[in-house]
């Protein structure tokens, strides 16, 4: 078996900090943690190329740095990639992070690395990648090579991959579902009764927690301001000329109601497949409140409705898409010159 | 309040005539059955099939699964409000045909976008390991309903054709010796002799208005909860037909067959039962259209659980899809603000199996919830000879070789607390 690792300027003998900026340099064989490596992995586990680089070049030429490796892996017929462990080495496990999902991703080979939990690396890369919790301390080297090292040999025989706590990697953020004996109503019971009694018990679903959204300050003068209203409860012209989906939308469509006072229904649709959508194709404004705010315009409330509203769908819309979607429409706001944005959802 | 269920156990069903309990051998006259249907002008014919367990055979779209089951002569109506007058379900005598289902084919897709097969009835193989419901004997309702009626129009003769089809079998029973007979221990508020047993109730939600019922949509002794406040019911309520699913089920994972058999109160029942817990009572709520409803359901149900049954903890499971988990969550917040102990059940209804889009709250008292499936599973259908379905499209749909997602496989992603999966988050 043929191995590829890759170090920093520390742990590839360089030296410390003052040797950051140390460019990538490739040498054969084993070098100091890689020598762990191959005797965790066993007999005919080989080291073939180790790659140094400093923390700072790394970060600061993470394409270049991940080009050469690539290059070099390219023909090199390696069967594993790891990358570190980092522990709680920020820049290392930023770059360790990043060359294993290139590596991952280019040649299709199975990647390892490791770091502490509070590693930025972790948040990068912690849904693509299996990353061995280190922990912080370098004493426990030894130890987490040879969870870096079982990992590997899983991956490697194609063996399924158990639990985070089984396997000793950070959780990934990832759901897989699972057929087990008891129902999920004896399940609930038993939950319920386990926390009435004070007794530990463990939740099905992690919480979810999302950081606050500050509270924007308020529009000074609203019979100035420009206003937009945007939807995500599907609102599309007829033949929805955008075709954005009725459920997970990728896509969201900016449409025109320039000189349009009152929505009719035969003009629109509604792609969504959440929410009882028959009031909303009787009578459109009563999503996109166009008639209301022309009203509000005419008397001076505001100051003027912009001419097009923007729409999507966002039923059963995981964030991983809507963060774009919403990305995408902030980005036509600001460049609309918009003061201020009503969002109706559904 | 207290139900007998009057237990028949059934090993097979076959067609003959007379209709007849021959031992444990269901006799099914198709032509009686007919005219049981044919009675509603909605449909223009109707004919059926019978499923065994373990048989290679494919069946779908289904609309609905019912347990045959029919209340003994002065036991009150059958599905009260809906077949008959609103006479108190769970009360009295009910002949159970144990090991029969009826289960009433559709000619429509509930829900093109997510589930374009609707939802599937498997008899053989992975996906029948996964639901309960390929373990029964089932009698398919293939009904032919007359065109140009709205869906609506549709689905009520659905509901209707197969709660007939199940209480005209389960009649069959009457005059038959039961092989077991089923009764509950008393359960309240006020039943004495439990001191010191944790008190639990379980508020279940029996619709979401995320879509407006229809003014005849039977869901609550016939009524479509239109107005409606959470309201407590006796479990055995539940079990013994006040309760059906609503006409268009979006999300699905709602049968009748597990209102008869409901997961979460029989299991409550077996606790209770057995002396571990003190089972106060239900409380049958609705998920609301907006805020304004939400939060009006949600206290009522949570000074419900609190006054009128007094209980100190509660199990909580909700309807529909997506929305309807701002409800549960919200319940269960008031219910623990209160001091009374929660857990939950939720489905995944994200498609990027990520842990951050998957719960739909995010509220830390709640805290115990129970997974009851999402998209995350799927199996490679074979191709069948045997594939029953109402129109030649869906046979042909269902024909296979096929993916199916596992919540469009029935029974097995059941909201009721049937289902067998859960969740690992790696």
């Amino acid at each position: 078996m043929r191995i590829a690792h890759y170090l920093n300027q520390f742990f590839g003998g360089i030296g410390a900090e003052e040797h950051a900026g140390k460019d990538l340099e490739i040498r054969d064989g084993a070098v100091g943690p890689g020598k762990l490596l191959e005797s965790a992995l066993g007999d005919n586990a080989r080291v073939a190329l180790t790659f140094v680089c400093g923390d700072n070049y790394a970060v600061e030429h993470q394409d270049e740095l991940t080009a050469a490796v690539l290059a070099k892996l390219r023909t090199a017929e390696i069967d594993l990639f790891i990358g570190g462990p980092c522990f709680d080495a920020g820049r290392y496990g930023m770059a360790a992070g990043a060359l294993c999902r290139a590596v991952q991703n280019e040649l299709s080979i199975p990647v390892v690395t490791a770091m502490s939990e509070e590693n930025p690396g972790v948040d990068l890369h912690r849904e693509a990648l299996y990353i061995i919790d280190s922990g912080t301390s370098i004493a426990k080297l030894r130890d987490v090579i040879a969870k870096m090292a079982a990992l590997s040999k899983k991956l490697l025989a194609n063996l399924p991959i158990g639990l985070p706590h089984e396997e000793s990697y950070l959780q990934r953020g990832w759901l897989r579902d699972q057929l087990v004996e008891q129902t999920a109503a004896s399940r609930l019971v038993d939950m319920l009764l386990a926390k009435m009694a004070g007794q530990p018990f463990q939740s099905e679903m992690p919480a979810t927690s999302f950081a606050p959204v500050p509270i924007p300050a308020g529009v000074k003068d609203l019979s100035k301001a420009k206003v937009m209203l945007i939807t995500d409860g599907g609102l599309v012209p007829k033949g929805n000329p955008d075709r954005i989906e009725g459920t997970a939308a990728t896509r969201w469509g900016s449409y025109s109601i320039a000189e349009n006072d009152d929505l009719r229904g035969e003009e629109y649709e509604v792609s969504h497949g959440g929410y009882d959508t028959r009031f909303v194709q009787e009578d459109p404004d009563r999503l996109v409140p166009v008639d209301a705010m022309r009203e509000m315009e005419r008397s001076g409330v505001i100051g003027k409705l912009h001419d097009e509203f923007l729409s999507t769908c966002g039923r059963s819309n995981p964030l991983s898409n809507t963060r774009r979607l919403g990305r995408e429409m902030a980005a036509k706001v600001k460049q609309a010159g918009v003061d201020a944005v009503i969002l109706t959802s559904t | 309040m207290q139900l007998t269920l009057a237990n028949h156990p059934i090993t097979d069903l076959q067609f003959g005539a007379p209709a007849r309990l021959d031992g444990t051998v269901l006799v099914v006259d198709a032509d009686s059955l007919s005219r049981v249907v044919l009675q509603d002008p909605a449909f223009v014919g109707v004919h059926f099939e019978i499923a065994r367990p373990g048989e290679p055979c494919r069946a779908g779209p289904i609309f609905d699964v019912i347990e045959p089951r029919a209340k003994a002569p002065a036991g009150g109506a059958d599905f009260p409000g809906i077949l008959g007058p609103a006479t108190t379900a769970g009360v009295g005598t009910t002949d159970v045909l144990k090991g029969a289902a009826v289960s009433v084919l559709a000619e429509i897709s509930p829900d093109l976008t997510r589930s374009a097969t609707g939802r599937v009835l498997e008899m053989s193989g992975a996906p029948a390991d996964a639901s309960d419901y390929a373990n029964l004997h089932h009698l398919l309702v293939i009904p032919q309903t007359k065109p140009g009626l709205s869906r609506q129009a549709v689905e009520k003769a659905y509901r209707l054709a197969g709660l007939r089809v199940a209480v005209a079998l389960a009649r069959l029973a009457a005059t038959e010796a039961p092989e077991s007979v089923m009764r509950f221990e008393p359960v309240g508020p006020a039943e004495t002799g439990r001191e010191g047993l944790p008190r639990v109730a379980y508020v279940g939600q029996i619709f979401s208005r995320q879509r407006k019922p229809e003014v005849d949509e039977p869901i609550l002794y016939g009524a479509n909860t239109d107005g409606m406040l959470p309201v407590v019911l006796h479990p055995d309520e539940w079990l013994d037909g006040a309760v059906v699913p609503s006409l268009h089920s979006w999300f699905g994972g709602t049968e009748t067959y597990f209102y008869q058999n409901h997961p979460i109160i029989l299991d409550l029942y077996r606790r209770h039962h057995a002396r571990k817990i003190n089972f106060v009572g239900t409380i049958a709520t609705i998920a609301g259209a907006d805020n304004f409803d939400r939060e009006r359901h949600c206290q009522v149900a949570a000074c419900l659980v609190q006054w009128n049954l007094r209980a100190e903890g509660a199990v909580l499971s909700k309807y529909g899809g997506g929305l309807p988990h701002a409800d549960l969550a919200e319940t269960a917040r008031l219910l623990e603000n209160m001091g009374i102990r929660t857990a939950v059940m939720v489905s995944d209804v994200s498609r990027d199996r990520r842990v951050e889009s998957a719960l739909l709250f995010n509220v830390p008292e709640v805290d115990a919830i129970v997974y009851n499936g999402g998209n995350g599973m799927r199996w490679e259908l074979p191709r069948l000879d045997r594939v029953i379905a109402a129109t030649p499209q869906f046979r042909n749909l269902l024909s296979g070789p096929m993916t199916i997602d596992a919540p469009n496989v029935i029974g097995v992603t059941n909201q009721q607390g049937a289902s067998r999966m859960t969740a690992l988050v790696y």
